[in-house]
């Protein structure tokens, strides 16, 4: 997915709308919430023309459990809300966790907690994100720093869930979902080339069994109605799906949902290193983290303070769950002055001090609903470095 | 080209928004980069809302307007006006509606300020005051000419139903004519 030859003059919240389509996506399920609706009113329009559907349900838990079923029954499904919306959905995220379903959840953020600021910018559902729901597991969660990762990161997501059989997060926020401009995008039929559909089971129905497979792995989950039985449970579960209590079952259960993720988390990893290529680690040099939207206010700042002879670099993880942490380390151990830029209170800053084991870590932060812009950025490098 | 950014404010319904897309639109078709964005209330209707317009020959990343760093300001609500004059360059251009916006005798030694009855012009010249954003969009492109009049006139026609087509551009010939007098006095 290199090449991105087709422009198109769309916004965030319409581009992932646009991408589950190409993604191959034939179910969405959710209700409607600023500032994510628009995903929602785009796929009522394309799911009809690819014969998919596209319900609208009675609420939050109703829409993500319809997106559940879906994707039990074996087809590329979706849904896409705000934080008030995942809070909503955890429970059954959970299940999705537990019963391997893959999905894929489009989280346009917006200030909370509770309905918090409905109109307004935030990133501060980056930590829900990786424990929506109780228990042990894994969160995948991508985030899209610009209009093209709205749609390429969505794509991503249908394949890494169907890879991994569970539940992927896309964050967007408030400013890249309403953010109207061009975006330079892989052809449809490249997108098409590049999906590679969940494993399944094709020998006798009675040999089937769906959850028994190696530690590192997902479950194979093959679509209803072809004559495979299992069982879908949240419940503790053998190879078969049906609950149960046996020890060596159910920590191997728990242990394989943890490993198939984390033992491959170099499938997942992707960043952006922006004018990061001449940093050498002498005096003076800065490193900025930052993600999502932020990234954008950042980059402008860079600009400016490589102008003024200050030389600064971006460290972007696309992918935030799990953290990308040799590449963060790598950064941190080579530059000293290292600065996490955020639209929560530390929520991204937390994992880097622990994976880079580096206390000195500075911050800028907001949380009243306004983006960071890049001037606060410059003020802020050249206040604390 | 220089970077160049407008901002359209008023309130909520007033149908704003789609002229920052417009403008958008025709700078990405002339090969060039532009992004919009809006920033509004909870409110469904009367909220203050405001559209950032960048437009660049090179890539933009921060998608919003820096305050002072407005070249040009449209304003049909006194709310939006007053939340938003501040983020205009001193002697940037502000363009009001007289009848909803009012200046105080610092605002007009500050920037220059041109008054145009914007939703009369809509309301009772076009006979259609939902044709106001292509309006603004007429006066915002000849005070300012980031653009050609024909791709300009061309994406807004693509972005509006054909049936209002010559409404349209009856609207954005006033704008127009209403701008280049106003600039001409």
């Amino acid at each position: 997915m290199a090449s991105k030859k087709r422009e198109v003059v769309s916004s965030g919240n319409e581009l992932a709308a646009l991408a589950a389509r190409d993604a191959g996506c034939k179910f969405f399920g959710g209700y409607p919430i600023t500032p994510s609706s628009e995903v929602m009113h785009e796929m009522s329009d394309l799911m009809p023309e690819v014969g998919g559907v596209c319900i609208q349900m009675e609420d939050e838990i109703a829409g993500v459990a319809a997106a559940i079923g879906a994707g039990m029954a074996g087809v590329r499904t979706m849904t896409a809300t705000s934080g008030p919306g995942i809070s909503l959905k955890a429970e059954n995220l959970g299940l999705a966790q537990m019963a391997e379903v893959p999905l894929v959840v489009v989280n346009v953020m917006r200030g909370g907690p509770s309905t918090g600021l409905p109109t307004r910018v935030s990133q501060g559902d980056v930590r829900q994100a990786k424990n929506p729901s109780h228990g042990d597991y894994r969160s995948i969660t991508l985030c899209a720093g610009n209009l093209e990762e709205c749609y390429t990161e969505v794509v991503r997501a249908f394949n890494l869930a169907d890879r991994f059989m569970q539940p992927v997060f896309v964050l967007t926020d408030e400013t890249i979902g309403h953010m109207h401009g061009k975006a330079m995008l892989p052809t449809e039929e490249e997108v098409k080339a590049g999906i590679v559909p969940r494993k399944t089971f094709d020998g006798a129905p009675e040999d089937y069994r769906p959850y028994e497979c190696a530690p590192d792995q997902p479950a194979v989950l093959n679509p209803m109605f072809k004559g495979y039985r299992y069982h879908f449970t949240g419940l503790h579960h053998d190879a078969k799906g049906f609950p149960t209590e046996e020890i060596e079952t159910c920590r191997k259960l728990i242990q394989r949902l943890e490993d198939k993720v984390m033992m491959h988390a170099d499938e997942i990893e992707l960043n952006e290193e922006f004018m990061l290529d001449d940093m050498t680690g002498e005096k003076g040099e800065i490193l900025i983290i930052a993600y999502g939207s932020v990234s954008l206010a950042a980059k402008e700042a860079i600009r400016h303070l490589r102008a003024q002879g200050i030389k600064a670099g971006l460290f972007r993880p696309i992918t935030l769950w799990p953290s990308p942490a040799t590449s963060i380390k790598k950064y941190t151990d080579m530059i000293k002055n290292v600065l996490c830029v955020e639209l929560n209170i530390r929520q991204y800053t937390e994992e880097v001090e622990r994976v880079s084991q580096r206390l000195d870590i500075e911050g800028l932060y907001k949380v009243n609903g306004r983006a960071i812009s890049p001037y606060e950025i410059v003020n802020k490098v050249k206040e604390v470095f | 080209m220089a970077r160049q950014i407008m901002r359209f404010t008023g309130v909520g319904g007033q149908g704003v928004l789609l002229a920052g897309e417009i403008f958008a639109a025709a700078k990405i078709k002339k090969g060039g980069f532009g992004l919009k964005t809006a920033t509004y209330t909870s409110q469904v209707r009367g909220g203050p809302t405001v559209v950032d317009i960048t437009l660049d020959d090179d890539e933009i990343f921060y998608p919003y307007a820096n305050d002072g760093e407005i070249d040009f300001m449209l304003s049909v609500a006194q709310k939006s006006y007053d939340l938003f004059k501040d983020g205009v360059t001193p002697g940037g251009t502000i363009v009001v509606d007289p009848f909803l916006v009012h200046p105080t005798d610092e605002d007009r030694k500050k920037w220059k300020i041109i008054e145009i009855p914007i939703i009369t012009i809509a309301k009772e010249e076009v006979g259609n005051v939902i044709t106001q954003s292509v309006v603004a969009l007429a006066i915002a492109n000849t005070l300012l000419k980031p653009l050609d009049k024909e791709t300009l006139v061309e994406t807004m026609l693509s972005k509006v139903p054909a049936k209002v087509h010559a409404a349209n551009i009856k609207a954005y010939e006033l704008g127009e004519k209403y701008a280049n007098e106003s600039s001409s006095k």
